[in-house]
């Protein structure tokens, strides 16, 4: 339960809301329980008045308070109901909202090494599922549970006004019992298989991909047959975890609500002790039983909230491991060169956590105006290296001085967003009369010219309207709009033919002219103009 | 895939369930015991109190009543417990049969056909989009007819009690398809508003996530950050205005739902005070007016209960759509030919794999590929074939696999049916499971010993890659945090053929793509497995491969001749 305290902190900064929201369900809740029970009372009383009337002993019957009370709360029942659905999945999206921006500000604080694992599709749509399940904690959970133990005292309350102390105490033990065996029970015994479900999922995610992924050669073994059996045998067993934790929920569900129902029976068995000495009247006797039997509807929705809790910690202990920092500093220090240097790297090792080192004792000192290429193929540690001078990832040993930079990272990534949103991400203060220079720069200038919105142009799901070519043009016209001095490039004209290559190579050069420039390919035809070039082993 | 229309997803629904229809029938008929318990709660609560308080009859005489009581709730209990259980389970059954049904689409679409689609779409439909039937099999369906069982016994109940005040609730029956309807729009509507606004956001938020490196860089997270709250707040104020109406459906059930129960108050309060002159209103008592009020909500609550669960039933539509596109997908293409599975065992063929009078049309095409296709290759050949790059040379060992069936003609393997043997296959993916390297290899041949495991794996040059490690052969192959680069995994897939000692080797271009390392053990596997007497057939370019070959065939455009 530890693992929610983060998400429960942030939930509250919004008290007012969820105070106004438990009150209309309250209301909700209250006019219900209300309605009956009064109903019930009104009904006795007529029917007693009704006999006495008939033996023709006069008496007045007040038709018209009861009359109305049954109407109101006929009405509030309906429009609170109402109200209470709208206010409270405002709340939500609210919610949802807070959540992904207090987990997006934490993730961004963290650096890359955290997050090395954190680019697969599929850990994405976990982490959506993982949010979206922690956004209703308040709607399924808390609010439920808390306005179940607040209307529970009500009615003890009204137990003990009516009937007795002693009565009341009773009650409040056995809807205790009720509330205990909805909720906290109901979660202990839940607990770990529906935490581990997300696990079994997951796990059984990736055998079905092996599967796929392997099905030729598994059809040439005849073998689909016999590993699909086994596939299927592990969806059962999950399932059947699922039916196990379904069926607790269920059987709790039922205990609940029998206690529910006993302690009306009792209410009434009491109840008649005290009408028969002539404490209570006939229709305060009907009144109590019918106002707890209307608890049932409020407890009815709590076993299901809390069964699926284990998931919901589950959900919150996966977003807490992902968004904490990975121990180091968050921000890489790194030291301002002396005055004639742009970065100097001296005796580096490149190495992600857990691997062999990338590349050990690496020199570089790259002069102010300088252009340095590096080549080397790929998987020869050249992007570990450039993400290491670009500060993105710590060098595991060494020391590394260099000047501002601005950096294009191998991988071409492009928001779902405007043309403009995405250019000035490298320097919010850019023109207009800048963008579409350095557009084209790089020749796309023409080509977002023609766009009926120009540099409002929407460019789709990560870009996905450009050819590949073009999109990393963008991300290039991205970097070069950023005053930085010193520049790193790496693989600058992915996808692109020789003949662009080289006229958009000759522009870079002038534009770039009296910044440090260190560029990164695999071969010569693929960098830009350099002053010397490195080769990497 | 084009998507099937609602009406044909949910006839597949009711087809599935109908293998067990016995565990849904079972769930309903538990729900209507509870619910019959519940009327003899009522039934008895309502005498207990009209014998107590109008009769004066001594709360002593009235302990079997109460014991009766007691004993009503506890069936009543026991009912709605074993009512989930097996409902429960039945949801259980019924996506094993779903998740079966796919499977065997997959066989029968083959691996040709499999290797166009996205593992990862495939995965989420056996996984996923089968869970989300979980909700309409073991909540909607049986609360559906429920829905419409419990209603009507209260309903005869209360006729026969008092028809005046039946018929007060019969007037809100015809309204009550009118109220399914409704919620069921208002539910539909949203459902699917929800789901859109929800998925737009997660699409943004995600979109940013996944750039976050790129927002780091360029120091620009804190601006992204206030973009997502500021375009959630955005849908948010957007998702509201539809939702306001969307409730209004719920809240007119609710509004029925209270103002039955306000009218019936009221009418039996007054017929008791004699004040109405009409109808059964005189006979009228404590007892039926009270049972008659306390069944009024147990008559609405399986419709309110229903309501709860129809997003169950919009998310199983949603998903089983998919799952039929996908079901049918295959149907639509030729049907599995039937050459494949009738070539009989023919005698003197033992020592060969031929083709015979082949015709091969690939589906969507006009013209067949191959036409008329003859070839014969002795046992033990090591066979290139060559050509450009969509002439047809997957095609060919895609026919001697038997991945893909003839329009005509006979393919035999060593005198049986392509496929019917187990045959060696090297992909240009290697493929390997989570899991042990001696799990990677009985994968395959779940009889190896765990010699010829070693040897296999020392054979294609992952020997030290293995025996570095701990646990041999039973460590994981990918721990240490490092998978396998592609050489690598395909080695391992090589290995697999070592190990299961097939006749017949097929191999699509397997030295593509590798670093030299990787290409030279391959080279060398395979000569070594040539020289030991296997077949072994192979589409490549690389001069050292066609060098190894004992016979090289050029394949172009739908022509086979030795080069």
């Amino acid at each position: 339960m530890r693992e929610l305290t983060p998400w429960l902190a942030l939930i509250s900064r919004r008290p007012w809301r969820l105070v106004l929201g438990g009150v209309l369900i309250l209301a909700t809740l209250v006019s219900g329980i209300a309605l009956l029970a009064l109903s019930g009372w009104f009904i006795t009383d007529t029917a007693i008045a009704g006999i006495l009337l008939a033996a023709g002993t006069q008496v007045a019957v007040n038709l018209y308070v009861p009359g109305g009370g049954i109407r109101f709360f006929a009405v509030s029942r309906t429009v609170a109901r109402y109200l209470e659905r709208i206010y409270n999945h405002d709340t939500v999206l609210r919610l949802l909202m807070d959540i992904r921006v207090a987990l997006f500000r934490k993730l961004a604080s963290t650096n890359r090494v955290g997050q090395s694992k954190l680019s697969g599709a599929q850990w994405l749509s976990r982490l959506t599922s993982d949010v979206d399940a922690l956004d209703t904690i308040y709607l399924r959970v808390i609010a439920p549970a808390g306005l179940a133990a607040l209307i529970t005292l009500l009615v003890t309350l009204l137990a003990w006004r009516l009937f007795s102390g002693t009565v009341a105490l009773v009650l409040l033990a056995t809807t205790t019992l009720s509330f205990v065996l909805a909720t906290a029970i109901v979660y202990v015994r839940t607990r770990k298989p529906s935490y581990r479900q997300a696990d079994r999922q997951e796990a059984l995610r990736t055998a079905v991909v092996e599967h796929i992924e392997g099905f030729a050669e598994l059809r040439a073994a005849g073998r689909t047959g016999r590993h699909g059996a086994w596939l299927l045998r592990q969806a059962h067993r999950m399932n059947s975890e699922q039916v196990e934790i379904d069926s607790r929920v269920g059987w709790h569900q039922a205990i609940s609500q029998l206690l529910i129902n006993l302690s009306a029976v009792f209410a009434l068995w009491a109840g008649y002790a005290l009408f028969e000495s002539g404490a209570i009247s006939g229709p305060v006797l009907v009144l109590l039983p019918i106002a707890i039997l209307g608890l049932a509807e409020v407890y009815s929705m709590l076993p299901d909230a809390f069964g699926k809790l284990g998931a919901t910690v589950s959900s919150a202990a996966r977003l807490n491991r992902d968004v904490s920092p990975a121990g180091k500093a968050d921000r890489i220090a790194v030291d301002e060169p002396s005055e004639e240097m742009a970065l100097v790297a001296s005796d580096i090792a490149v190495r992600h956590e857990g691997f062999a080192p990338v590349l050990t004792h690496f020199d570089l000192t790259l002069a102010r105006g300088e252009r340095i290429g590096i080549l080397g193929r790929s998987g020869s540690g050249k992007s570990s290296l450039a993400d290491t001078l670009a500060g993105l990832l710590p060098p595991s040993r060494g020391k590394l001085a260099r000047q501002a930079c601005v950096y294009l990272t191998q991988q071409t990534v492009l928001f779902d967003d405007t043309l403009r949103a995405n250019l000035v991400l490298g320097n919010p203060e850019a023109s207009d009369a800048q963008m579409w220079q350095v557009l084209e720069l790089v020749e796309l200038g023409e080509r977002f010219a023609r766009e009926q919105d120009q540099l409002d142009t929407w460019l789709g799901n990560t870009g996905s309207r450009l050819s590949g070519g073009e999109a990393r043009r963008v991300a290039l016209a991205r970097v070069l709009l950023n005053p930085a001095p010193l520049v790193i490039l790496d693989e600058p004209f992915t996808g692109l033919d020789a003949d662009t290559r080289g006229r958009i190579s000759k522009r870079l050069d002038r534009w770039l002219e009296g910044r440090s420039v260190l560029s990164l390919a695999h071969g010569s035809e693929t960098l830009p103009a350099t002053d010397r070039v490195i080769h990497l082993g | 895939m084009t998507a099937p229309d609602q009406r044909n997803v949910r006839r597949w629904l009711t087809e599935l369930a109908a293998g067990n229809r016995r565990w849904i029938q079972g769930a309903v008929l538990t729900g209507t015991l509870a619910g019959i318990a519940t009327i003899v709660q009522m039934v008895l609560l309502a005498r207990i109190i009209h014998l107590g308080v109008l009769e004066g009859v001594p709360a002593s005489q009235l302990t079997g009543l109460f014991v009766a009581l007691v004993f009503t709730l506890i069936v009543r209990a026991v009912f709605q417990g074993l009512q989930t259980r097996l409902a429960a389970q039945c949801s259980k059954r019924i996506r094993r049969s779903a998740r079966r049904q796919i499977h065997r689409r997959w066989q029968a679409s083959g691996p040709v056909a499999m290797g166009r689609e996205s593992p990862g779409a495939l995965a989420r439909e056996w996984i996923d989009h089968v869970e989300a039937l979980h909700g309409y099999y073991a909540r909607f369906l049986p609360q559906m007819q429920l829905s419409v069982i419990v209603p009507l016994l209260i309903l005869g109940l209360v006729f026969w009690v008092d028809w005046l005040a039946a018929t007060f609730l019969l007037l809100s029956a015809p309204l009550i398809p009118l109220f399914m309807a409704l919620v069921g729009m208002g539910a539909e509507k949203l459902n699917q508003q929800h789901f859109k606004s929800i998925s737009r956001l997660s699409g943004q938020f995600l979109d940013k996530v996944r750039g976050l490196t790129t927002l780091q860089l360029f120091g620009q997270t804190e601006p992204a950050a206030n973009l997502i709250a500021r375009r959630s707040d955005q849908y948010r104020v957007v998702t509201m205005k539809t939702l306001k109406v969307a409730f209004l459906s719920s809240a007119v059930l609710e509004f029925f739902a209270s103002v039955a129960i306000a009218v019936i108050a009221i009418y039996v309060g007054f017929g008791l005070l004699g004040y109405i002159s009409f109808g059964p209103a005189d006979e009228l008592t404590l007892f039926s007016g009270l049972l008659i009020l306390l069944l009024a909500p147990e008559f609405f609550q399986p419709l309110r209960t229903l309501s709860q669960f129809y997003h169950d039933r919009a998310a199983a539509l949603g998903a089983g759509a998919e799952i039929l596109a996908r079901l049918h997908q295959g149907v639509e293409g030729p049907p599995p030919r039937k050459s494949v599975q009738s070539a009989p065992a023919a005698k003197g063929y033992e020592h060969v794999v031929t083709i015979d009078n082949v015709t091969l049309t690939h589906p969507g095409d006009q013209l067949p590929w191959f036409r008329n296709l003859n070839l014969t290759i002795e046992k033990g050949q090591a066979v290139a074939l060559t050509g450009p790059s969509g002439g047809g040379k997957s095609s060919l060992l895609y026919l001697l696999a038997g991945f893909l069936a003839p329009d005509s003609g006979e393919i035999r393997v060593f005198g049986q049916a392509p496929g019917k043997a187990g045959f060696g296959w090297l992909g240009q993916k290697g493929f390997l499971v989570h899991g042990s390297w001696a799990d990677n290899l009985r994968l395959t041949s779940p009889d190896a010993s765990d010699i010829a495991i070693d040897t296999a794996l020392r054979r294609v040059g992952l020997g030290d890659l293995v025996n570095g490690r701990k646990d041999g052969i039973y460590s994981e192959v990918s721990d240490q945090g490092r998978g396998l680069s592609g050489g690598e995994a395909r080695r391992l897939s090589l290995a697999r053929i070592f190990v299961a000692d097939y006749d017949l080797i097929l191999l699509d271009e397997p030295t593509a793509g590798l670093d030299s390392a990787s290409e030279i053990f391959i080279l060398e596997s395979l000569r070594k497995l040539s020289q030991s007497g296997k077949t072994l057939i192979f589409s490549t370019h690389h001069h050292a491969l066609l060098a190894l070959a004992d016979r090289v065939l050029t394949v172009d455009n739908g022509e086979v001749a030795d080069a």
